[in-house]
């Protein structure tokens, strides 16, 4: 009885959470740009997607800038945490609290007062601001996955590396990296992740001339919206679940090998 | 060693100018804007603006909505997800993992697709609509009521509510329910007086990450119901609409401190009831 309470619980949070997911996805094959009745089932809209030119460029602003916004905050993000682990107790929590501002600070808070900053200095809004906006917003992440690493680091092994003769570079690259790499690992993953999926802060810090997907979805929003969003959108949660599923089905096996 | 303490402070020295260039001046930006008017004849110290963000009754009212709004939402996903995320922790440990993925998997869908996948459902004409009608809500939607906005708050933020929970849950020390049971205490009893308290943690992490989120979104508003004006939308109206892109508004400067300013309390309060201020941990 309880069992079956709980299961009908789990389901209908379940059905309030894909509702509307499911709804997008099945709206995505209409044949004609009309979100409340199926007049038929066509893949019209994702000819369409690949024929928007709108749409396609916003993506590939995307994935650059996420691509190299995670690639470029995941660089400083290791080396702040490598300094900030060498540091006094109270250097150590006075750097981490201003470094974890942008996680603690409102988005919104964000995203306007890097706009300021880039007018104050009159850079144009585009390309290069958007870029270090959101290096910005990724560093701090990057130093929360990176940090424990750090902490957890034998120092023993680096001097022994030290003593067998390896100069300081060599020592880190053989010893230091490869003990801190999965904290670097989930900074980077979670930094893109961000990255593709931040809205506000990209609406102030980039210009009409580099559009980011949310930012075009938005503008879309404000007139009509066309299907061919419905069928990205359906073509992206396809890619994340089935990567989240290849992830998931994975581990109970390696748990079961050791 | 002079040297040697130059070269220690040099490699510091670029993550210091990093900090200080992107994080600590851009909120000095704000406070400069809110106070300060760029003319073309020089700088001038104005107080006009501050003054209007801390008096304007639209403004104090607009403030008060967005609070309230994020207030019921923070509730309504705190009511929903807990017992989600209770549920879970007592999922078979085969299927656990997936489980807690697919609650959380609606996460990395693009915040804007999932609010207008929302508002599809609930609007005019919509999916829904004849059965709004059918129990009698006005016009067979509810688009424009601030029972949208609850609700596509909830839906956006509620896997942010679960997992944090379900973590601090998760590790709880099963022991602790065992000897409690032991000891003869109920169901109720055991979940009021071991499970809740050490849930602590995680509900105040999952407070703070949908309340923020919830007090200062524009989206949501914008997209589910454009009648009324919230903090974020009134921010994002003051530096996009009635300014131009290359100037500042100094009220929305001025907005932008005393939201944050505000945030920042209501966090604290929130994490006092953290005592051990461990955190729930959501990465």
């Amino acid at each position: 009885m309880m069992k079956a309470l709980k299961r009908f619980y789990l389901g209908l949070v379940l059905l309030f959470l894909y509702a509307p997911i499911a709804v997008l996805i099945v709206f995505s094959f209409n044949t004609e740009q009309n979100r409340s009745q199926m007049q038929g089932f066509s893949l019209k809209w994702y000819v369409e997607l690949f024929e928007d030119e709108m749409l396609l460029t916003s993506l590939g602003n995307t994935l650059l800038i996420a691509a190299m916004a995670s690639v470029i905050a995941t660089i400083i993000g290791t080396y702040a945490a490598l300094i900030i682990g060498k540091m006094k107790p109270f250097a150590k929590t006075t750097t981490m609290s201003i470094v974890n501002i942008p996680i603690i600070n409102a988005e919104i808070v964000t995203g306007i007062s890097l706009m300021m900053l880039f007018v104050f200095l009159s850079i144009p809004l585009g390309f290069t601001t958007l870029l270090i906006a959101h290096v910005a917003f990724n560093v701090p992440y990057v130093v929360l996955s990176v940090m424990p690493k750090i902490r957890q680091l034998n120092r023993s092994t680096y001097e022994a590396a030290l003593d067998l003769g390896a100069s300081h570079a060599m020592a880190f690259r053989k010893v230091v990296l490869p003990d801190i790499m999965p904290g670097v690992i989930s900074g980077l993953l979670l930094s893109f992740t961000m990255s593709l999926d931040d809205f506000i802060i990209s609406y102030f810090t980039t210009g009409p001339g580099f559009p980011t997907l949310s930012v075009t979805i938005n503008t879309m929003t404000k007139k009509s919206v066309p299907l061919s969003v419905n069928a990205l959108s359906t073509l992206m949660f396809v890619v994340v679940f089935a990567i989240m599923l290849f992830i998931n089905l994975r581990k109970p096996a390696k748990k079961g090998d050791s | 060693m002079f040297w040697n303490k130059v070269s220690k402070a040099l490699k510091a020295t670029p993550l210091y100018v990093w900090v200080i260039m992107f994080t600590v001046l851009p909120l000095l930006m704000i406070c400069f804007y809110a106070f300060f008017e760029v003319k073309l004849t020089g700088i001038e110290f104005t107080l006009d603006y501050f003054k209007a963000a801390v008096t304007n009754l639209d403004y104090i009212k607009t403030m008060g909505l967005s609070f309230r709004h994020a207030a019921i939402s923070t509730v309504v996903c705190l009511l929903v997800g807990y017992p989600v995320a209770y549920i879970l922790t007592g999922v078979s440990e085969r299927i656990r993992g997936l489980a807690v993925v697919i609650f959380l998997l609606p996460m990395w869908m693009n915040f804007l697709i999932r609010t207008y996948a929302m508002r599809a459902l609930i609007e005019k004409g919509g999916i829904l609509s004849g059965v709004f009608e059918l129990i009698g809500i006005e016009n067979g939607t509810l688009i424009g009521t601030d029972a949208a906005i609850v609700i596509g708050m909830v839906y956006n933020f509620l896997p942010f509510m679960i997992l944090p929970i379900y973590n601090s849950l998760n590790k709880l020390d099963h022991r602790l329910v065992e000897a409690a049971q032991d000891l003869g205490a109920n169901a109720f009893t055991v979940f009021r007086k071991v499970t809740l308290p050490l849930s602590v943690p995680g509900i105040v992490s999952g407070i703070t990450m949908v309340f923020m989120p919830a007090v200062t979104t524009f989206v949501i508003p914008q997209m589910l119901n454009n009648k009324v004006m919230t903090i974020g939308s009134l921010i994002e109206y003051k530096f996009k609409q009635e300014v131009s892109a290359s100037a500042v508004s100094g009220t929305g400067a001025a907005l932008s401190m005393v939201l944050m300013v505000l945030v920042i309390i209501s966090m604290t309060l929130v994490n006092k009831f953290d005592k051990d201020g461990e955190g729930g941990g959501f990465i």
